[in-house]
């Protein structure tokens, strides 16, 4: 029953740092207070969208890595264990079913259009989304659903043209998707999955399409039968179909959540989500447990090793009060977040170096163990990653699930080392 | 009025960064338009509701059926089905109870008064006149499947007749049976002490209260109060003494544990000594199989094929206790059981929820997740496996598939318990 590696954080860093250890033979078993960040995610993977105070999106993140400071976890891996890194993940995804492709010209960013019809840099998109992609030049007609929350195609047309891309819009009854009267995206992804409506939708859109345009729907292209439904559309319509992600719940996101969850469920690791992590115990530099809250008294969890994947301030990770101070949940680690409100924030709000407050987490060294002032690893036995890690403000770079992916696999590498 | 305190879910509601994860995995609000899910019932509507506000604001609450699963998959923690029960009781105390409602909350009672005489109570029940009769007038959907008292006699009745057998040991336990182990299946409880006894524990069963869910989640928390200080009184005594307090119905445990003593609001010594000495009886047995203790001389179980399939259903009660799937680690302990776990949300039943006419169809969509994963394990499947009661009791009016209680699968796997007859095999025996 005892695993050899207890994963803390279900979201995307914990779940591929679990992939990674399981496939070198590792018994891994992932609690979880909730569900990770995936279900707001576009399910693509972002790299490194911007760099702090640069305008305009970064086209090769790999050669723009070269140019981060030193203590970015990016810079400290090096452009070649990234790619490596990566590569991995893709084929990984791909055996879990879930198709990711990377954009031409090799190793430089997708542009593809955001639900507020801005441009926004990915690395890897899922097929769905890459059909959206802003370089070529056939028009989109960007279509949404009258009724249907947060996604406008008359405002992502319009400021698509704008910046210059050929993009027109039009609006459908809800009810060509669902009889139910309120419905967020999760539901009509699953609507759409019922026998016969991809036909229907196909059949109301026809008459708008025009020749040589593309299609440009919110991401509800169906779930468990994303694929099918995506092109059984694309084909009954004779012209291309593509996903704009939306704000949460997030079908794509979702989707990836299923495929990596499954993928790791079928080979054996345990997710236990609902279990919040309060406390550990610890004996000469090593964690013997973890203590996770229940009805009546604390659950332990052994194990061999823990990793910390627990994110971010949004994610849970860490805690702050009023006064400033800033605290790691699970583990009282030190977080380099200035232990000062007043310092936390630069004096303009979209500030384009992005505010301290949002750089600062946890400090590890080269293996991904948390260390103390000094660079000293704090455990022997304890690794962390993700959006918790310092020097990194992932949200303004757009580097959020990248960051995951990478710094997750690399810190199973290392504790498998 | 009783006041409705709001004290312990207050702070959780500022948690809330509305992300909708809670509403994408709801499973009342995937299949009704009559609810319109966690977050808009929980913590956005709570923002409209104060002990000062003469009106609740919102009646849809009604349909939340309480299976928690937004509080698991939410990831700040907030308290989302706490906050749905408190403003179902703030209804309740507003506007009175429906004596259907008042009905179904009486567990205990109701068992008592059929067990006078189960054979023509089951008959007086469970005949189509008065199933439509009771939908008509009472609002029972007449479908629904409501349990049959036992015709062997009661727990109670058991227990006093082979009291000369029970072991006697310097290692104790004590059991809390609930209600529908008392009146309903006495089975489960024989196969606990079975098993409990096995392991060398002397068992005590002291006289105890229904703990009072059934009044909890229909909002009738001054009655529910009374029943929770009576089971206080009888047994906060055990819990001083260091004896663990097990029990086979996770509601019930639950219940002692955490939903009484916060939806209630006691803070006293002794419900808090009865909570910390509750476990799930498998939480339990999980404990002393990490001490080394839990004994492992199992025996095949008899089935038809080369080995048992088992499709077990973790009951969502049971995941409110945070203690992960205790049951589905020890039953993996057993060989020759093929155990398949269900993923699916909620078997839809949800205690007294899908008894009620306006709600039997909603849970029983609810449910179709999970009676199709059942039937999608095979056709020479013969029982599905799942803590909760009223949930095993949905999975057989859902699939037509006889269910058990995992306790009876490893009682049978120490062969101390036929599964297929429900008794043990000492007494079939005699
Ligand atoms: C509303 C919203 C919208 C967002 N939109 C965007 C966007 O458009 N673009 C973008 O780039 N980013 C966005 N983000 C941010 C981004 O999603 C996250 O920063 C990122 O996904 C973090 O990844 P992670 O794997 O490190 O951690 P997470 O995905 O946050 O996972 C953390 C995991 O740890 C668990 N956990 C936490 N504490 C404990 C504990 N004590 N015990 C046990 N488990 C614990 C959590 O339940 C969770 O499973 C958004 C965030 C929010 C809140
Ligand atoms: S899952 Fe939790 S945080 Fe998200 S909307 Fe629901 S209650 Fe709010
Ligand atoms: S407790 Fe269950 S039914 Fe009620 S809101 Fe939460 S998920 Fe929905
Ligand atoms: S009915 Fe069963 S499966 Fe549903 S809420 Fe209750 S315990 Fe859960």
């Amino acid at each position: 029953m005892r695993p050899d590696l207890l994963v803390i954080g279900a979201g995307l860093a914990g779940l591929s740092a679990a992939l990674r250890a399981t496939q070198a033979g590792l018994r891994v078993r992932i609690i979880a207070k909730g569900l990770g960040t995936l279900h707001w995610s576009t399910g693509n993977l972002d790299l490194l969208g911007y760099l702090p105070g640069a305008p305009h999106p970064v086209r090769k993140p790999m050669e723009a890595i070269y140019t981060l400071p030193e203590s970015h976890p990016y810079a400290r891996l090096g452009p070649e264990r990234i790619g490596h890194c990566l590569s991995w993940w893709q084929k990984a995804l791909g055996a879990a079913g879930l198709a990711y492709r990377p954009a031409t010209p090799a190793r430089s960013n997708w542009l593809l259009p955001s639900p507020a019809g801005a441009v926004r840099p990915t690395y890897l998109a899922t097929e769905a989304q890459a059909g959206g992609d802003l370089s070529q030049a056939e028009p989109m007609l960007i279509v949404g659903f009258q009724g249907m929350r947060d996604f406008y195609p008359h405002l992502i047309a319009e400021n698509l043209t704008r910046q210059g891309y050929a993009a027109r819009a039009a609006t459908l009854s809800l009810a060509v998707i669902t009889r139910r009267q309120d419905s967020n995206t999760l539901h009509l992804a699953q609507e759409l999955e019922r026998p016969g409506r991809v036909q229907e939708l196909a059949a109301a859109l026809r008459p708008l399409v025009r020749p040589g345009e593309r299609v440009g729907l919110p991401a509800i292209l169906g779930l468990e039968r994303h694929q099918a439904i995506w092109q059984g559309l694309a084909t009954a319509l004779d012209a291309p179909v593509f996903e704009i992600p939306t704000l949460p719940p997030s079908v794509p996101g979702i989707r990836l959540h299923r495929a990596l969850t499954r993928h790791l469920e079928a080979q054996g690791v345990q997710i236990q989500v609902g279990l919040t992590a309060i406390g550990f115990q610890a004996d000469r530099g090593r964690i013997l447990a973890v203590e996770t809250e229940s009805s009546a008294r604390p659950w332990r969890h052994q194990a061999e090793g823990f990793l910390l994947a627990t994110g971010g301030i949004l994610g849970g990770g860490f805690n702050s009060d009023p006064q400033g101070r800033f605290w790691e949940v699970v583990f009282n680690l030190p977080l380099t977040v200035p232990q000062d409100r007043n310092a936390w924030f630069r004096p303009h709000f979209l500030a384009p170096e992005g505010h301290p407050v949002f750089r600062g987490g946890l400090a590890v060294d080269g293996c991904f163990r948390p260390v103390d002032g000094h660079g000293t690893p704090l455990y022997q036995n304890l690794w962390a990653a993700g959006n918790l890690l310092a020097h990194v403000d992932a949200i303004q770079e757009r580097s959020v699930e990248g960051l995951a992916v990478i710094t997750g696999m690399a810190a199973a590498e290392a504790l498998l080392a | 009025m009783h006041s409705i305190s709001w004290h312990s879910v207050d702070h959780s509601l500022d948690e809330c960064i509305k992300c909708n994860i809670c509403t994408s995995y709801c499973p009342v609000s995937a299949v009704t338009d009559r609810f319109p899910g966690p977050k808009y019932v929980g913590p956005q509507a709570q923002r409209f509701r104060s002990p000062h506000q003469p009106h609740s604001p919102d009646d849809s609450v009604d349909y939340c059926s309480g299976c928690r699963v937004c509080n698991e998959v939410c990831p700040t923690g907030v308290k989302i089905a706490e906050i749905n029960a408190r403003a179902r009781a703030q209804i309740v105390a507003e506007r009175g109870l429906p004596l259907r409602n008042r009905l179904l909350g009486r567990n205990e009672l109701l068992g008592k008064l059929g067990s006078l005489a189960p054979a023509a109570a089951n008959l007086a029940l469970h005949n189509p006149l008065s199933r439509l009769l009771a939908e008509k007038t009472l609002g029972i959907a007449r479908h629904a499947p409501l349990p049959t008292w036992s015709t062997r006699g009661t727990f109670g009745d058991w227990l006093r007749r082979t009291a000369h057998r029970r072991l006697r040991s310097e290692k104790k336990v004590v059991y809390f049976h609930g209600c529908a182990t008392m009146y309903y299946e006495p089975f489960i409880g024989q196969a606990a002490v079975a098993v409990l006894e096995h392991q060398g524990y002397e068992v005590i069963v002291p006289p105890q209260n229904c703990c009072g869910l059934p009044l909890l989640s229909n909002g009738e928390f001054p009655a529910a109060e009374r029943y929770h200080q009576g089971n206080v009184a009888r047994l906060a005594g055990f819990a001083r003494a260091g004896l663990p307090i097990v029990g086979t119905s996770t509601s019930c445990t639950l219940t002692l544990k955490e939903e009484a003593p916060e939806l209630l609001d006691r803070e006293d010594e002794g419900t808090a000594a009865l909570r910390q000495a509750t476990w799930d009886i498998f939480e339990w047995l999980r404990a002393l199989h990490e001490q080394g203790e839990l004994r492992t001389d199992f025996q095949p179980i008899p089935s038809s094929g080369a080995s048992l399939v088992l499709p077990y259903h973790a009951p969502c009660q049971l995941r409110a206790h945070r203690v992960g799937k205790p049951a589905l680690e020890i039953l993996a302990l057993i060989p020759g059981l093929d155990l398949r776990e269900s993923h699916a949300r909620c078997c839809g039943i949800a205690g007294t929820y899908g008894y009620k006419t306006e709600k039997y169809q909603i849970a029983m969509d609810v449910g179709q997740e999970l009676f199709d994963f059942v039937q999608a394990q095979g056709e020479a499947v013969p029982y599905s496996a799942c803590d909760s009661e009223t949930c095993r009791w949905q999975l057989e009016h859902g699939t037509g598939l006889p269910s058990r209680h995992p306790i009876e699968v490893l009682a049978a796997a120490y062969g101390l318990y036929d599964l297929e007859q429900r008794r043990l095999v000492r007494e079939a025996q005699s």
